[in-house]
């Protein structure tokens, strides 16, 4: 039953879009080969504060969310990468 | 993989939404109501914070049902509680209570947006907030009166400001202690120290 990890990406995508201001300039990409699934994440470089947060605390929420999300679909952990 | 976040909003809000009665007042401007300035409005909010959730953990995969609790009498009108339940809620809560608290944060910080009043989202699943509370504060009560046999200053490890706030009440009203936070960040902590009475 393990879910494509395309998935943990449409995670990623909601959390951005919900915390930006442009939502529209959200990207959300999934890198493959790694032994993990690793998100890519880009946003307009105005937004880029509102997704890493103070001391990194809301990207850092999003991992500890996309990692539970992870779990769930039976892959051992996930990364989230804020590209700027 | 039946997911019945989407259904269970829609059944379960109804009943305890108190959002969507109150909402009429939103387009009257802020100073329609001169006279009473306590009164709180519901402002969409609460309806945006429960639907973001949904979202959330639909993507999540998980398996569990979103309701928008009422306040308690003692809690501020402009709270927003929310309650997860279901078979994925342990795993909601994660290690220490960590997985339901980057949700909160992040759920806040979409909800309070600078230039709109604070309104706090408060989520809990199976009931583990509120029981951690309560052991909490039965700790911290326990540790005042060791402060106070012992007279001598004990020291929590670093805490949230949630937490921090209940062992603060917790000792509030207990006498000859008093409570302070010292530190930054994320290494504050709470010190109970006990005061001399002045005889």
């Amino acid at each position: 039953m393990a879910r494509t990890a395309e998935g943990l990406a449409g995670l990623v995508e909601v959390l951005a879009r919900a915390l930006v201001d442009q939502p529209d300039r959200v990207r959300v990409e999934l890198a493959r080969g790694d032994r993990h699934p690793r998100v890519e994440l880009t946003v307009d470089p105005d937004d880029i504060g509102k997704v890493i947060g103070k001391d990194g605390r809301t990207a850092q929420s999003m991992r500890v969310l996309l990692n539970a999300a992870a779990t769930k679909q039976g892959f051992n952990r996930a990364f989230l990468d804020v590209v700027d | 993989m039946s997911s019945n976040v989407d259904e269970s909003n829609e059944h379960e809000e109804l009943p305890t939404a108190n959002a969507g009665e109150a909402r009429s007042g939103d387009d009257d401007g802020g100073d329609a109501v001169a006279s009473e300035p306590e009164e709180f409005v519901e402002d969409g909010r609460a309806d945006r914070a429960l639907d973001l959730i949904v979202d959330v953990l639909t993507r999540m995969g998980m398996d569990c049902t979103v309701d928008l609790m009422e306040n308690e009498p003692e809690d501020p009108e402009s709270d927003i509680r929310i309650e997860i339940s279901g078979t994925d809620a342990s795993r909601l809560i994660g290690k220490k209570g960590d997985t339901l608290a980057a949700l909160q944060f992040i759920c806040n910080r979409v909800i309070n947006r600078p230039t709109l009043s604070r309104r706090h989202v408060l989520i809990d699943a199976d009931g583990y907030r509120q029981r951690r509370e309560q052991a909490l504060a039965t700790m911290a009560q326990r540790l005042g009166q060791q402060a106070v046999d012992e007279g001598k200053i004990i020291t929590f490890e670093p805490m949230s400001a949630q937490d921090r706030r209940i062992v603060h009440l917790a000792l509030a009203k207990f006498t000859g202690v008093l409570t302070k936070s010292e530190g930054k960040g994320t290494a504050r902590r709470v010190q109970i120290i006990p005061v001399r009475e002045a005889t």
